[in-house]
């Protein structure tokens, strides 16, 4: 008798669980699993509404991945993504050890270096517009100090493929956010292993090869997953900052949903899952590699 | 070694090169931000722009640079309440699916929970912009596209994962003895739920839903693709002001509107932002 109660009230247990993770799960597979399942059709030829139904026909995808433009535009989105990516970590490894030892005004630094992180990209699209432009505060510096007579003449950082605007915008963003992630790592770590190492003779070389970074590794890992997908799949940026055709794939796929011609949207659609695709690849490869060097470091 | 602050001269050169470096990277680029929108005529090569907007202020038929800002057909200030309004309905939704879907993460086992924590987290692996496409054919045939509703949900899709990450995060950090002990006292769910873990997660609740809010406020991508420009935001409202490649005093001024929030949430709540545990 006492072991049915038990068991009953387990059951009641289990299905409460259910029903509080149930919301959760509607919105994302409603959601998340709907747009991608409504995705996967279209691109295939499933546009009933608009009188199309081919399915299922690669045609999308073959007028897509045999034109040279559709690999010239992967080409810039990645690049864009790794480029900012890589820059960012660059910046924001150090930046969070520098910040992670308390010193009088490191708590003022740490809020004043935040601040990208509590304001819209298309802020920092502004600010990359009034610094970097040909007319921007750079350029009349550069005039102020009889370096160029004329804003043609100063070096163009918006508006090419280089994106260095766009790699700026997204570096500006995404190093408050690397670093914060970094920040809480190392916060949780605490201090008692860097002075382990420091007390058995390691240099500081050593101590950030063999401690610090293994260390922050989980945080590099998650951060960079995050900013990656968003670089490559930001769109405000390289329309506004970047050098025009050939677009990155976001702006392409928007270019085909706003064409008068309906039966474009399918082909947009084709970009836009050749998009996640290529996101989705990127991101099993680098769970794998990541899986590895965990492994080999014995900790999975 | 040693606890109390010590001088900034306690890290070394470089590092103190680098925060420098990144802090000036970081804040100097709104100081011509300001000065473009106070500025009238700004030529090329003035450090300083020529003639001001105060000086030609009671010139001009028409408002200028703050004025325009400040007036009516900027739509400034529907922006705002849009954003705002919009933040707040994103929060109190997002809280309310993940709060109790945070809690059996956080204290039960079961199959499938691996793949259930991967599931919360693609949002955020998934490019924005197939998931904005995708969606706005959705909400078109639904008629939710350039709808409130429809952005409210959209708006669901980014703030889920970080929502449910630091919720978890807080009932993982209290363990459920506190509520064990209400129990055996005699204490009824819904008293255990307001009287006992309410107040102990609160800290970690605000957190997160100030951190929802900001990622709802700075949403451009699928307020622009769901809204169909028929709801306009601050990043909107800005986008639509800067998309030619050029920015003027009103878009200047329009910069520094949106940025307003991010600010005051900055100042009035370092201490939630910096304790939230972003990094699992």
């Amino acid at each position: 008798m006492k072991t049915n109660r038990t068991a009953s009230l387990a059951l009641m247990q289990n299905l409460r669980d259910v029903a509080e993770v149930m919301p959760l799960l509607v919105v994302l597979l409603g959601l998340f699993g709907g747009a991608v399942v409504l995705g996967i059709l279209q691109s295939f030829g499933y546009a009933p509404w608009f009188g199309i139904n081919e399915f299922p026909t690669t045609r999308y995808f073959e007028r897509l991945w045999f034109s040279s433009d559709f690999w010239a535009s992967l080409g810039l989105t990645l690049y864009y993504g790794f480029a900012a990516t890589l820059i960012g970590f660059v910046i924001s490894i150090p930046l969070s050890i520098a910040l992670s030892k308390k010193f009088r005004a490191s708590r003022t630094f740490a809020a004043l270096i935040r601040l990208p992180l509590m304001v819209p990209y298309t802020v920092g699209i502004a600010l990359a517009l009034v610094m970097l432009g040909n007319g921007g505060l750079l350029s009349r510096i550069s005039a102020g100090l009889g370096l160029i007579d004329d804003p043609a003449q100063f070096v163009q950082i918006l508006k090419t493929h280089w994106g260095c605007g766009i790699i700026a915008v997204y570096v500006w963003k995404q190093v408050p956010f690397m670093t914060l992630t970094l920040s809480a790592v190392l916060a949780r770590k605490g201090e008692d292993t860097v002075e382990a190492a420091m007390v058995l003779g390691a240099n500081s070389r050593q101590i950030f090869w063999r401690v610090t970074l293994p260390q922050i590794m989980p945080g590099i890992v998650s951060a960079s997953l995050i900013c990656f997908a968003f670089n490559i799949g930001a769109f405000e940026a390289p329309l506004i900052l970047g050098g025009g055709y050939p677009d990155t794939l976001p702006v392409l796929a928007w270019r085909y949903f706003q064409d008068a011609n309906y039966a474009f949207q399918l082909q947009g659609m084709a970009v836009v899952v050749s998009l996640a695709l290529v996101s989705g690849i990127f991101l099993a490869a680098y769970l794998l590699g990541y899986r590895r060097y965990e492994r080999a470091r014995g900790r999975v | 070694m040693i606890s109390s602050p010590r001088d900034i001269k306690s890290i070394s050169p470089w590092q103190r090169l680098l925060v420098l470096a990144m802090a000036t990277f970081t804040i100097a680029p709104f100081a011509p931000l300001i000065i473009q929108s106070l500025a009238f005529r700004w030529a090329w090569p003035n450090i300083l722009p020529t003639v001001w907007w105060h000086e030609q202020r009671e010139r001009s038929p028409f408002p200028l640079a703050w004025d325009y800002v400040f007036s009516p057909s900027s739509r400034v200030a529907e922006a705002t309440i849009n954003t705002l309004g919009i933040g707040i309905a994103v929060t109190l939704l997002c809280l309310l699916i993940c709060l109790p879907a945070a809690r059996v993460l956080a204290q039960r086992n079961f199959r499938g929970k691996n793949q259930l924590e991967f599931l919360i987290a693609l949002p955020l692996l998934i490019p924005e912009a197939a998931i904005g496409i995708a969606l706005l054919m959705i909400f078109i045939a639904l008629g939710l596209s350039g709808t409130y509703a429809g952005v409210i949900v959209v708006h669901l899709i980014p703030t889920i994962p970080y929502m449910v990450r630091m919720l978890t995060a807080v009932y993982q950090g209290h363990g459920t003895e506190a509520e064990d002990h209400a129990r055996v006292l005699g204490a009824n769910r819904r008293q255990i739920f307001f009287r006992v873990t309410l107040p102990m997660i609160l800290p970690g609740v605000i957190a997160g839903c100030l951190f929802t809010f900001l990622v709802s406020t700075n949403l451009f991508l699928l307020t622009f693709f769901i809204g169909q420009g028929q709801i306009i935001t601050l990043p909107t409202l800005l986008f639509a002001k800067i998309s030619g490649g050029a920015l003027d005093a009103t878009g200047a001024g329009i910069a520094l509107i949106a940025s307003v929030p991010g600010i005051i949430l900055l100042i009035f709540t370092d201490r939630f932002i910096r304790s939230y545990p972003l990094a699992e």
